[in-house]
């Protein structure tokens, strides 16, 4: 196993995450969608800090804070998207329209 | 083992505390007591850590757990801004009505205290893993603030879109920071620069980095071509936290450029001379012409003061362009640039307590609410005035000379004349729309003669604005000076 190959597929899991926050209309998977990013993020961080130039721990302690973050921001996306239903009645993502100008 | 000087943090622990303080305070006081009580308390604890700050500036430049935590000069002045506008905006916030955010006034002030927390951390670290983990608080807590009216729809449709678009603009950062990670193999921003550039073979990593953190950090300090979440989550946010991210917010991500520049430019010389300069320009330039433009169009106030939020990150990254060096050299990048942020602080934050006392006279945020202000509210008027004259840019008010200095500082070569060229012509342009508030508010019949009624706190926050407002204008040499022996 090299480092290339995780990299592709930290790059690969980044850019569905992207695909599936643009064209999702299910507001649950955006924020599925999202989170897939910012994991795709820890596989770089983690493979980076065995393969890397420079391996060191800093990747792998890195990742932790960035579960972390990544578990709170789902958490405030859950907590927003029922405050949202409760008023709109649906997840789908493209009926959360009314601010335009 | 050395003993650690928490001393020097004491600002963040100050607000820290004031946290915990107006978290117990919220749980034990009775449901009946006003929870302005812990707006005071948050206003008391911004302002000890604000004169710890001000001590501070007589420190000797310091650190703490190899450069996570950095006391020096220009830390400290960011650290300032931030303070100084959220004291602002606390003040602003307890004149909105009580009904506004119903049971959820305790919370509101500690979200605002949080989120200054993590702009704070933002502004003093030299460490990727610190700016991570600081903005990530600053936006976690802000997406919370904007949907903080969980009964109004538009709140929560406002902070579902700031939540997706901010959750993907954090992905990206994380994601180009990874590969600095990677390069390096450590998130010290002092120890990459003293590691010096990258192999030429990595070079691609370099720019593919420095690409994706910029598409971050553009969404988070709102500068075109990233700018769609802008207009929306600025009208759907309460008046009071549109004008917290548009002051508190955007300073602490613009403060993040010098590291992160500084970063790239040391991994690779090439790619500062070659790419990175050229894309400040390149956004900058967007984000002038696209906020001044589409805000002509705009007929909702908050929505036309969004887009000119947008215009002004423009502004504010035009001293990151200089081409003869390093932008940090010389003490004319950090000086223009504090005054004009200063300045935009302070009428920005004007604008906002203005239109938020219209909007709840008037139930509307149209451009229409302010029709005939002149007459029902003169002082009101002639303060919005004031600030708009200000915003503009126009003569002996404070933003007039921010843009000056801004331009007079960025002109040692000739190479970006073109992009004072477009500051000028957008600025031009921006009169148009900024007139348009004078127009209705001096030339058009009020629909009702009900005065206007300004709380003590937005009264005072509106005049102690004008006020600097003028004296800005009035003593821009000496207040440049003054900031120019600072940074020398």
């Amino acid at each position: 196993m090299n480092l290339a190959s995780f990299l592709a597929l930290a790059a690969i899991l980044f850019c569905i995450g992207l695909y599936g926050v643009m064209t999702k209309r299910n507001a649950v998977i955006v924020l599925f969608s999202v989170e897939l990013m910012l994991n795709a993020t820890n596989i770089n961080l983690v493979a980076f800090s065995k393969y890397g130039v420079i391996p060191s721990i800093t990747g792998q302690v890195f990742t932790l804070f960035s579960l972390v973050i990544a578990a709170a921001e789902a958490a405030v996306g859950l907590a927003i998207l029922m405050a949202l239903y409760r008023k709109k009645g649906t997840v789908e993502a493209d009926k959360y329209n009314s601010l335009k100008g | 083992m050395q003993s650690i000087n928490w001393g020097i943090m004491a600002p963040e622990i100050t607000v820290a505390i004031a946290i915990a303080v107006a978290i117990l305070l919220d749980l034990f006081l009775k449901r009946s007591v006003s929870r302005n009580w812990i707006g005071w308390v948050s206003l008391i604890g911004v302002a000890v850590a604000g004169s710890f700050v001000i001590y501070q500036f007589n420190l000797p430049t310091s650190g703490l757990f190899d450069g996570i935590y950095v006391l020096a000069i220009p830390n400290l002045m960011w650290k300032l801004l931030l303070l100084i506008g959220m004291a602002l905006i606390i003040l602003v916030s307890m004149g909105q009505k009580q009904d506004e955010l119903g049971s959820y006034r305790g919370e509101y002030y500690y979200l605002l205290l949080l989120a200054l927390l993590g702009g704070m951390f933002v502004v003093s670290t030299w460490d990727l893993l610190t700016i991570y983990v600081g903005l990530e608080l600053l936006s976690i807590a802000s997406y919370i603030l904007v949907g903080i009216r969980k009964k109004r729809a538009v709140s929560g449709e406002a902070a579902w879109k700031y939540l997706v678009l901010g959750g993907v603009s954090s992905a990206f950062i994380l994601y180009g920071m990874s590969f600095v990670i990677g390069l390096t193999g450590t998130t010290n921003i002092i120890d990459i620069i003293h590691l010096g550039g990258v192999p030429e073979i990595n070079e691609i990593y370099v720019y593919l980095s420095l690409f994706l953190l910029m598409v971050g950090i553009g969404f988070k300090v709102a500068s075109a071509p990233f700018h769609a979440w802008v207009p929306d989550v600025y009208q759907g946010a309460p008046t009071a936290v549109t004008s917290f991210l548009a002051v508190v917010s955007k300073i602490a991500v613009l403060a993040l450029f010098t590291p992160l520049l500084l970063t790239y430019a040391a991994l690779s010389m090439k790619a500062w001379n070659e790419v990175i300069v050229i894309l400040i320009m390149v956004l900058a330039a967007l984000s002038m012409l696209v906020g001044n433009a589409v805000a002509l169009r705009q007929t909702n106030v908050k929505r036309m003061m969004a887009y000119s939020s947008i215009a002004n990150a423009g502004y504010a990254l035009v001293p990151f362009t200089r081409t003869d060096g390093i932008f940090i050299e010389g003490s004319m990048f950090y000086s223009s640039l504090f005054f004009y942020l200063l300045a935009y602080l302070f009428t920005t934050i004007g604008v906002f307590a203005v239109i938020q006392l219209v909007e709840q006279k008037e139930k509307s945020q149209d451009l229409k609410a302010f029709a005939g202000l002149y007459r029902r509210s003169p002082g009101l008027a002639v303060a919005m005035t004031l600030f708009i004259i200000s915003s503009a840019g126009i003569p002996i008010t404070a933003g007039f000379f921010g843009k000056f200095y801004i331009i007079s500082g960025i002109l040692s070569s000739w190479d970006n004349l073109w992009l004072v060229v477009v500051m000028l012509l957008t600025t031009v342009v921006s009169y148009y729309y900024y007139f348009s508030v004078i127009r209705q508010m001096f030339f058009r019949p009020a629909p009702s003669m009900i005065e206007v009624t300004t709380p003590k706190s937005v009264g005072f926050v509106i005049s102690i604005s004008c006020v600097v407002v003028i004296l800005m204008g009035l003593l821009s040499p000496f207040l440049m000076d003054t900031f120019q022996r600072l940074f020398t």
